[in-house]
């Protein structure tokens, strides 16, 4: 259709801080940009929808857009037909989406409320555009108002998006070319692989899987028209090999998990992203797409798999022995001396050991320390120096987050940790690598106590919690407060006062029997 | 003095005790003129300086003493003791006369006065009762609280707890009701500050004067500002000032030659309540100056836009939310109160902020209302083209 010629332009641009509008419905938001209670987008074929409804996808969930969308193809007054999707707008950002994406679909987006729409905001106009004269839609039509023309639209039918989403075709797409088994990931099998058996090859499949020992998990579900059912396995973590085997036999489709209740063939692509089209796919059910069949398999109720070995019979006749008795005494031969030995294993120092020479050089380094690391740290004063711990004990907890005080202060030797709560000197470990725990039960360590080797030769020292200080306390002399002096104001404040009664007599009137000299007459009396 | 007049102004324990007659008023008269009494000065001052910073008073006349006793006398008619008094009825309503007499007082002539009969009555307004709480087998009953040595009170369990409650939204006795707008009468200061409390009758052109000056301008629309609903107060001030409007002088009232005027002369009763007080135009417009400044205030406050919504059908509360439209026809007189321009980066957002609340006022508030206005108000005020 020609645009409508008008002498006049039928949009002007809103203004900053503009708060009222000619058009109905028009509000400002926060960043005063004109927006409508809807928004329209008017797409020039289905195609161009399906292109959309993907891109959106892509970007954001679809959820937040089907509660409120409709899908229309209308007639355009003048001919031509176009497809409208409507739905609510939920703030300028999201719309600004809408408004880029329906430009990439070859759209355009308008915003509005029930029969008129105008123009969204573009560079032209930043806080978007309000009609110049007001306009009215008829029954049954939208009026879309833009720049240089009038549009009017009407419905010819309705789609539903829910029935559109799951009737879409799916599209092809390559698989790597030395098979699936090259990039499990491409294909979206790393973590889990659907695989759809043929009822006559479910048994063999069973027994193939079963003997190269793939954790699996299946049930049988009849797929819509078949007689027999199919089987349905889950593999977790399926082995690349065993994928390459399965996806090269015919009758067994390979399927790609694309979110809770939906899984599309490998090889295939969906047009939108399911994953965040929940709401798209009613009720508990399982949908299987498959590309090759060009079928929406829909599986009544969610799975219930079942695990593999309740699948596969078993016609093994070996029985298990029990031991008997146990050889002891003879594992002397086998005891070995737990030494100290150079490693140029790199650790975390855990600890310092501080000559008491370097003792006024820390003095200074505290003030260095992080809060977190100072307030971690630990200190224990021993003949040989000053040991300072990062934390009090790493005893099977989770270490602190952030460096310790031992990795910052560039004094003394420094200790790291092979176990935990056991302390050697950097650059060396116990040798042979025993189990931590057992280290610490060769040591003979209590929950809370920590052993350090000070250095390479010497004994292991054991140091228990109550012998630990905070280094913070511990150079922080005692601080003293002066008492704070209040001042009271210089004039006594003015308050509200409070009526008390003091005893009246029984002749508080006296007196009051006369009138009162030269005193007006009381109300009421002499009337009448 | 020191049982009633200075705990009344300090804001301590005032003690009500027998009533005071006319007679003693012209005993102690003498007493007050020798300034012996600093304390009452000094509270005097301190409760004036809650308004303004300098406020001018005078020394305290016997006018001022007999609003004293008034007030005192007024309490004793809800005195918990009141049944055990011997004295017949007409004995009480002699009494009432008498505090009426008390409490009748010509208008004040000057400013000064006028602040000193406020801060009697606006102490009076504002005062609490102490009353006992006794709870009792059927619940709990309240009292009002007497000296030292209770009364037994039978089925009490234990001896109760004292609380302060407010003295003038209770109920009240006859007698004290109506000695109520006497006193309020007294003050109109009182009244301009609290127009929700002003007696039937009261104008703010009574007070008027007052807002002519910058300092007490400011104080009473700062007063008018601070209850909630402020629309009530703008509300109850209009309801007022409109009755007592003075006659515009000129041909504008002259409806002919020998036609009745529908209005009586300046100064003349009226048969509704409400007596037209004669004004100068220029103390006309400081009212309705103060009226508008108080919605640039609340504009100021961003406390607009909560209040119109509430919407109100009240004549009094339509003719104050109309007072901005008229800023067109009274701002020769009056100014402005935002520049129409605005000159740098603080005062346009308040400039833009006004414009909005005046655009939504002239959708608010009926066209009717704002042409009455402009009849009967613009013209007193502007001095006909």
């Amino acid at each position: 259709m020609l645009p409508t010629p008008m002498s006049h332009a039928l949009l002007e641009p809103v203004a900053a801080g503009q708060t009222r509008f000619r058009m109905q419905g028009l509000a400002s938001d926060a960043r005063g940009i004109a927006i409508g209670r809807e928004v329209l987008v008017v797409l020039p074929s289905i195609d161009a929808l399906v292109s959309f409804l993907g891109a959106y996808s892509d970007e954001a969930s679809l959820d937040d857009l089907v509660p409120t969308m409709t899908l229309e193809q209308a007639q355009r007054a003048g001919g031509g037909h176009a497809t409208l999707i409507r739905c609510g707008s939920s703030d300028g950002y999201a719309v600004d989406r809408l408004a880029r994406l329906s430009t990439t679909a070859r759209g355009q987006l308008y915003t509005g409320g029930g029969s008129v729409f105008v123009r969204w905001r573009e560079r032209e106009a930043p806080f978007g555009y309000d009609l110049s004269e007001p306009l009215q839609g008829g029954r049954d039509e939208v009026v879309v108002a833009d720049v240089d023309f009038l549009a009017r639209y009407t419905t010819t039918h309705r789609m539903d998006p829910v029935e559109l989403i799951q009737r879409l075709e799916l599209r092809p797409v390559p698989i790597p070319l030395g098979g699936v088994s090259r990039d499990p990931e491409l294909c979206g099998l790393k973590e889990m692989a659907l695989v759809l058996v043929a009822p006559a090859l479910a048994h063999r499949v069973l027994r193939y899987l079963w003997r190269m020992e793939v954790p699996m998990a299946g049930y049988y579900a009849r797929l819509g028209g078949d007689t027999q059912s199919s089987l349905l396995l889950r593999l977790r973590q399926p082995r690349a090999r065993a994928l390459d085997v399965l996806a090269q036999v015919p009758g067994i489709e390979l399927l790609a998990p694309v979110s809770s209740r939906a899984a599309v063939e490998i090889g295939w692509r969906h047009p939108v992203q399911l994953a965040s089209a929940q709401s798209c796919l009613p009720g508990d059910e399982m949908f299987l797409f498959r590309g090759r069949a060009a079928r929406v398999e829909r599986l009544d109720g969610p799975p219930r798999f079942v695990d593999g070995r309740h699948l596969v019979e078993s016609d093994a006749g070996v029985r298990l022995r029990e031991i008997g008795q146990l050889r002891e005494g003879e594992l002397e031969a086998l005891r070995v001396e737990l030494r100290m030995r150079p490693s140029a294993l790199a650790r975390e120092p855990r600890a310092v050991v501080i000559a008491w020479e370097q003792v006024a050089l820390l003095r200074h380094l505290v003030y260095m320390l992080p809060p977190a690391a100072l307030a971690a740290a630990r200190l224990v004063p021993l003949e040989e120096g000053l040991v300072v711990l990062a934390g009090p004990s790493s005893l099977g907890r989770v270490t602190p987050l952030g460096l310790g005080a031992g990795l910052l202060l560039p004094l003394g030797r420094r200790l790291g940790e092979v176990a935990p709560g056991v302390l050697v000197p950097d650059g060396h470990e116990l040798w042979p690598r025993v189990r931590p725990a057992l280290l610490r039960h060769l040591l003979g360590l209590l929950p809370e106590e920590q052993a350090l080797y000070l250095t390479p030769d010497s004994d292991p020292i054991r140091v228990r919690p109550e012998q630990l200080r905070p280094l913070d306390a511990a150079v922080i002399g005692r601080l003293s407060l002066d008492d704070a002096a209040v001042v009271s104001p210089e004039l006594p404040a003015v308050g509200v006062a409070t009526v008390r009664n003091q005893r009246l007599g029984r002749f508080a009137l006296w007196g009051f029997g006369g009138l009162p000299a030269g005193g007006p007459r009381p109300a009421g009396e002499g009337e009448g | 003095m020191t049982d009633f007049v200075v705990p009344l102004l300090a804001g301590d324990d005032v003690w009500v005790g027998k009533p005071l007659r006319p007679s003693d008023r012209d005993d102690w008269a003498p007493a007050l003129a020798g300034g012996s009494f600093s304390d009452v000065s000094f509270w005097r001052l301190r409760r004036g300086q809650l308004l303004t910073a300098v406020p001018e008073l005078p020394d305290p006349d016997i006018d001022e003493l007999g609003l004293w006793m008034g007030l005192h006398n007024l309490l004793v008619f809800e005195h918990p003791d009141r049944a055990r008094v011997w004295a017949r009825d007409i004995t009480w309503r002699r009494l009432e006369g008498a505090t009426r007499t008390l409490l009748t007082l010509p208008a004040p002539e000057d400013t000064p006065t006028l602040v000193a009969r406020h801060l009697s009555v606006g102490a009076f307004v504002d005062v609490l009762r102490a009353e006992v709480v006794v709870s009792t087998a059927i619940g709990e009953i309240r009292i009002p609280a007497l000296e030292a040595g209770r009364r037994f009170l039978r089925g009490a369990n234990g001896a109760g707890r004292e609380q302060s409650v407010p003295w003038l939204p209770q109920a009240h006795a006859p007698e004290v009701e109506r000695l109520l707008d006497d006193a309020l009468r007294a003050s109109p200061l009182t009244c301009l500050l609290r127009p929700t409390l002003a007696p039937a009758g009261w104008s703010p052109l009574l007070a008027a004067k007052l807002l002519r000056q910058r300092a007490w301008a400011r104080a009473v629309c700062h007063a008018w500002a601070i209850p909630k609903d402020w629309m009530r107060t703008g509300g109850a001030v209009m309801s007022a000032l409109l009755p007592s409007l003075p006659i515009v002088p000129g041909p504008t009232s002259d409806l002919g030659s020998g036609a009745t005027r529908a209005l009586p002369e300046a100064g003349a009763q009226l048969a509704l309540p409400g007596a037209v007080v004669p004004c100068d135009p220029r103390e006309l417009g400081a009212v309705v100056g103060s009226l508008i400044h108080l919605h640039l205030l609340k504009v100021l406050e961003l406390d607009t836009r909560v209040g119109l919504a509430l919407g109100s059908r009240e004549p009094g509360v339509l003719a104050f939310l109309a007072l901005p439209l008229l800023l067109p026809q009274l701002s020769a007189e009056l100014g402005e109160p935002v520049p129409a321009l605005a000159s740098d980066a603080t005062s346009a957002p308040v400039v833009r902020r006004w414009t909005e609340y005046v655009d939504h006022l002239a959708e608010l508030v009926p066209r009717s209302v704002v042409e009455n206005l402009l009849a009967s108000l613009v013209g007193r005020i502007v001095k006909p083209a």
